[in-house]
C-alpha cells in the first residue's frame, strides 16, 4: 500500500531520512519506533508531501505520490497528529465536517446526502455524536483526539499515519483510541501507519513493527523483534529486558533506569517472624525477589510478607484466594504484597531453621503433613484430594538470583524435600509406594538480591548444595514431628 | 428525530439572520437618505430611486432641487458607505481567518497604509494626472496598496518557505510602519492647509464622493468578494492549522495567496475610496461570529451585510451629530466599536465562566 524506494530528505545534511526502504501492506498496522530525532516525524511528512523529497520514490496504492494532488492525497490517505490547537469556536460537528473536504464538488461545495451520512457514521463510531455542538476548545484531550479521529475517518482514507496521536493521552484513552482504530483496521481493511512513542502499547497493537535509527530502518519484522534487546538497546540507549506479557503471546519491555539504590540488610535482622495458632507471618523490611505457587503471590514477584494461615481439615472453599485476602486483610497484612499459603497442619509443629551454609544465610520455614502423600509416577488417578496433609515450604537466601536461578532453586528445594520423604519411608497409601510430594504443596523461594548475580542454584551449585541441605534437614524434622503428633493422637486414643 | 430538528432549527435560524442583516441594510439605508437638513419624504425618496434606476420619465412632479439631493448626493453617500463597510468587514473577517488570530484586522498586512500614502502624496504634491482630475487620488491610492502588498509579498517570499503566517504579519507591520512613518515626515513637511486636507483624508470619510466612486470601488468589490467566498471552506480549514489543512486535502500555499489577493483588493479599494475607517474590519466579524459561528459560509456574507450597515449608520451620525458640520467617521466607529468590542469581550468571559 505505501512503498518507500530509497527515500531521502528532511532539511539537515546529512538528510534526517537517508536512502530509507519499506514496504507496508495494505490492511495492516505498521508501527515505526526510535527515539526523538530519528526522523520519524521527518519521514511522515515526506510521506504525506509536506516536505519536499530530495531522493528516492514514494508510491501510494501504486502510484508515485509526486504525480498525486493535494485532493487525491487526502482521498488516499489521512492523517493524525498530536497537535490539536482549532482556531475560534468551531463545534465538533464542523471539525468532523472538514474531513470532507477532499470529496466536496460543485461551485458551491455543500454537503451532501452522502457527507452528511459518512460525518454521522464516524461520529457514531467516534462516540462523539453527544457533542456534535459542543465547541470543540471546551473539550477535554481524549474527546478532542477522537473528533480529530472522526474528521480523519470522514476522509474515507485507506492509509491511516497516526503521528503519536496518543502522546498526551491517559492510559484510559489511549485504549479506546487504539481499539477502536484496531477494529476499524480489521473491519475496513485500513491500512494504519503509526508512529508511537511507547513500546509496550507498539507490541500491544502493531502487526509489523520498524525500529528507525539515523534515518533507517535498522529491523523491520513482526512484534517478535521486540525481544531483541540488544537492536533495542542500540536504538534506545536504555537498559532494557523483554518478558512475556502475562496473557497475551505478545512481549512487554520493562526498562531499568541508570540510576540504582543501594540495598544492604543484615539478613539476620531484617526479618520478623509472628506465629499464632491461626497463622505464621514473616515479615522483612525489604522487599524480596519471589518465586512461588502460593495461592496468593504466584509467579514471579518482588514481596515482603510471607504468610501461611492455617485452615481446619475439611475446609474446601471455591475461593480460597478471597479467603485469604480477606484474612490477611484482618490481621493488616497487605495481600498484594504478599505470599499467601494455607495448610490444614498444626502451626505449632512449624519448623524455623536459619542457618549460614557456605557463606549463604539462609532461613526455612517449614510446615508439613503427609496424610495425602503421593508418588507422582504413581499411575492411578484419584483425582486431587484438598483435605488434610501439605508440605509448605518457604525458603529465604540471602544471595542474589537470575530468573533462571530461581527456576533452579525450586528444583533443587525439590529434589531435597523428595530425599527428605524418602528417608522417612513415607508412602503412597493407595499405590504402597515411597511418595513424592503430597497432592497440595506449595513452596516460595524468596531472595534479598543482594551480592553478585548468581545464573544457576542448582545441584553443581554451592548455593544449590545450600538449598537442598536447609530443606532437606528442615522437611524432615516438620515430617517427624507431624507424625510425633499423629501417632501419639493415636496412641492416645 | 432531536438532531434532526435541532439542524432544521439552524438552518432557520441563519437564514433568519440573511433576511435580519438584509433588511438592517435597507431600513439604515432608508434612514440616511430620509434624516437631513432638507426633509424629503419616504414616498418621494423611493419615488426618485426607482424612477432613475429603471429611467421611466416620471420625475416631472417632483421639485429638481429635490432629486438632485437624493440621487446625486444622499443615494451615492450611502452606497458607498455601505460599499465601504462591506468590503471592509468582509476584508476583516478573511483576515482574521487567514491569520488564525481574532485581532487581525484589514490594516495588519500593510495594504491600508500603501493606499493611504498613495493619497498623502496626492494631497500633498497636489498632483493630477490628465484625463483622471479629481480621480486621481483613489487611483494613486490603490496604485499605493497594491505597491504595499508586492514588497509584503517580496520580504515574506525572501525570509520563509513557506508564506508563513508569522512571518507575514511581521512583514506586514514592518511596511505598516515604514510607510507611517513616511506619511508623519510628508505631514510635518506640507504647509497647514494640506497638512488638514490630509488628516481629515486619514480619518476617512465617505462623503462628497459621487457615484463615480462608487464606480470605482465596485470591480475590486465584486472580485475581492467572488474570491473570498469561492475560498471559504479554505478558511475554515485553515482553522486547524495549515499542515492539518494541508493533510485533508487543501492546497494551503495558492488557497492563502487567493485570500490574501482578495481580502487586499478589498481593502485597498476601501482605503482609496474613504480613508482608513478603522474598527469595522475587527469589531463586525467578532459580533457576527458570535451570532453565526465560525463557519466562514455564513460569516463571511453576514459580515459584509451587517459592516455596510453599520457604515451607513456610522455616517448617519457622523453628519448629523453635530451638523452642519461632519465628524471623520472614522471616530464615530471607533466611538461605537470600541464600547461594542469591550461589551462582547466581557459578556463571552462571563457566558464561558457559566
Amino acid at each position: 500500500m505505501i512503498k518507500l524506494n530509497g527515500l531521502s530528505g528532511g532539511y539537515t545534511q546529512p538528510p534526517t531520512v537517508n536512502g530509507l526502504d519499506l514496504e507496508i501492506n495494505k490492511g495492516e498496522f505498521f508501527t515505526l519506533l526510535g527515539p526523538n530525532g530519528s526522523g520519524k516525524t521527518t519521514l511522515f511528512k515526506l510521506i504525506t508531501g509536506q516536505l519536499p523529497i530530495s531522493e528516492g520514490e514514494v508510491y501510494i496504492d501504486g502510484k508515485n505520490l509526486a504525480t498525486l494532488s493535494n485532493i487525491e492525497k487526502a482521498k488516499l490517505m489521512a492523517v493524525l497528529t498530536q497537535e490539536n490547537k482549532v482556531a475560534f469556536d468551531y463545534t465538533v460537528e464542523e471539525i468532523v465536517s472538514l474531513g470532507r473536504y477532499p470529496h466536496q464538488k460543485g461551485i458551491f461545495k455543500n454537503l451532501t446526502k452522502k457527507d452528511l451520512a459518512v460525518i454521522e457514521e464516524v461520529m457514531e463510531l467516534t462516540n462523539i455524536s453527544d457533542f456534535r455542538k459542543t465547541p470543540f476548545r471546551r473539550m477535554s484531550g481524549g474527546e478532542k483526539q477522537r473528533v480529530l479521529l472522526a474528521k480523519a475517518l470522514a476522509q474515507e482514507p485507506e492509509i491511516l499515519l497516526l503521528d503519536e496521536p496518543t502522546n498526551h493521552l491517559d492510559i484510559k484513552h489511549i485504549f479506546q483510541m487504539l481499539d477502536l482504530l484496531k477494529k476499524r483496521q480489521e473491519n475496513f481493511d485500513l491500512t494504519v501507519f503509526a508512529i508511537l512513542h511507547d513500546l509496550n502499547i507498539a507490541s500491544l497493537y502493531a502487526d509489523r513493527i520498524a525500529f528507525l535509527h539515523n534515518g533507517s530502518i535498522l529491523e523491520v519484522g513482526d512484534v517478535g523483534i521486540l525481544r531483541k534487546e540488544d537492536k533495542l538497546k542500540m536504538v534506545y540507549d536504555v537498559e532494557l529486558k523483554s518478558r512475556a506479557h502475562p496473557t497475551l503471546p505478545k512481549p512487554q519491555l520493562i526498562m531499568t533506569p541508570d540510576y540504582s539504590v543501594s540495598r544492604t540488610m543484615d539478613f539476620s535482622k531484617s526479618y520478623r517472624i509472628k506465629q499464632t495458632e491461626e497463622y505464621i507471618h514473616v515479615e522483612f523490611n525489604q522487599h524480596l525477589r519471589t518465586i512461588s505457587n502460593g495461592v496468593i503471590g504466584e509467579g514471579i514477584q518482588w514481596l515482603k510478607h510471607f504468610c501461611n494461615f492455617h485452615v481446619s481439615k475439611d475446609y474446601n472453599s471455591s475461593e480460597p484466594k478471597e479467603d485469604l485476602q480477606s484474612w490477611m486483610t484482618k490481621h493488616s497484612i497487605p495481600p498484594e504484597q504478599a505470599v499467601g499459603m494455607m495448610t490444614a497442619v498444626e502451626l505449632e509443629d512449624a519448623v524455623f531453621l536459619e542457618e549460614e551454609i557456605e557463606g549463604i544465610p539462609m532461613m526455612a520455614v517449614v510446615t508439613a503433613g503427609t496424610g495425602n502423600a503421593v508418588d507422582i509416577t504413581n499411575e492411578l488417578n484419584r483425582g486431587v484430594i484438598q483435605t488434610v496433609g501439605t508440605i509448605n515450604i518457604f525458603l529465604f537466601i540471602n544471595a542474589h538470583f537470575s530468573d533462571g536461578a530461581l527456576v533452579n532453586g525450586i528444583i533443587s528445594a525439590t529434589e531435597a524435600k523428595v530425599k527428605a520423604l524418602q528417608d522417612l519411608k513415607i508412602k503412597d497409601i493407595h499405590s504402597n509406594t515411597i511418595a513424592t510430594g503430597t497432592s497440595t504443596d506449595a513452596i516460595l523461594l524468596g531472595l534479598t538480591q543482594q551480592g553478585e548475580k548468581t545464573p544457576y542454584a542448582g545441584s553443581g551449585t554451592t548455593v544449590g548444595k545450600g538449598i537442598g541441605q536447609i530443606v532437606y534437614r528442615a522437611t524432615k524434622k516438620a515430617i517427624k514431628k507431624y507424625l510425633h503428633r499423629v501417632y501419639e493422637g493415636n496412641w492416645r486414643q | 428525530m432531536q438532531s434532526l430538528y435541532i439542524r432544521k432549527f439552524l438552518t432557520n435560524k441563519i437564514r433568519w439572520l440573511y433576511v435580519f442583516s438584509g433588511g438592517l441594510v435597507l431600513c439604515t439605508a432608508l434612514f440616511a437618505l430620509l434624516i437631513s437638513s432638507v426633509q424629503v419624504p419616504v414616498s418621494t425618496i423611493l419615488h426618485i430611486i426607482m424612477d432613475k434606476t429603471f429611467s421611466m420619465g416620471w420625475l416631472n412632479d417632483i421639485a429638481r432641487n429635490e432629486e438632485m439631493i437624493i440621487w446625486n448626493i444622499r443615494l451615492p453617500r450611502v452606497i458607498l458607505a455601505f460599499c465601504v463597510g462591506a468590503s471592509l468587514a468582509l476584508a476583516g473577517a478573511a483576515f482574521q481567518g487567514l491569520l488564525r488570530n481574532p485581532l487581525a484586522d484589514p490594516y495588519t498586512i500593510g495594504v491600508s497604509s500603501g493606499a493611504a500614502l498613495g493619497a498623502v502624496v496626492v494631497l500633498f504634491f497636489q498632483i493630477t494626472i490628465i484625463g483622471f482630475g479629481s480621480f486621481t487620488l483613489p487611483v494613486v491610492s490603490i496604485i499605493g496598496g497594491f505597491a504595499a502588498l508586492l514588497v509584503v509579498f517580496g520580504l515574506v517570499r525572501l525570509s520563509s518557505r513557506s508564506l508563513s503566517i508569522e512571518t507575514l504579519i511581521l512583514a506586514g507591520i514592518i511596511v505598516s510602519a515604514f510607510i507611517g512613518a513616511v506619511v508623519s515626515l510628508i505631514i510635518s513637511l506640507s504647509d497647514r492647509d494640506s497638512m488638514t486636507q490630509i488628516i481629515y483624508w486619514l480619518y476617512g470619510s465617505v462623503g462628497m464622493r459621487g457615484w463615480s466612486h462608487i464606480q470605482l470601488i465596485l470591480p475590486f468589490m465584486v472580485i475581492g468578494t467572488i474570491i473570498l467566498f469561492y475560498h471559504y471552506r479554505e478558511l475554515n480549514a485553515l482553522a486547524l492549522g495549515e499542515d492539518a489543512a494541508e493533510n485533508i486535502g487543501v492546497d494551503v500555499r495558492r488557497g492563502k495567496t487567493f485570500i490574501l489577493i482578495g481580502a487586499s483588493l478589498l481593502t485597498g479599494a476601501a482605503v482609496a475610496v474613504s480613508g482608513s475607517i478603522g474598527f469595522v474590519g475587527l469589531v463586525i466579524p467578532h459580533l457576527v461570529r458570535l451570532v453565526t459561528g465560525p463557519n466562514h459560509r455564513h460569516v463571511l456574507p453576514i459580515s459584509m451585510l451587517v459592516g455596510g450597515a453599520f457604515l451607513i449608520l456610522a455616517d448617519l451620525l457622523s453628519r448629523t451629530i453635530i451638523a452642519p458640520k461632519e465628524l471623520p467617521i472614522g471616530v464615530i466607529t471607533a466611538l461605537i466599536g470600541s464600547p461594542v468590542f469591550a461589551l462582547l469581550l466581557i459578556r463571552e468571559r462571563i457566558g464561558r465562566r457559566g
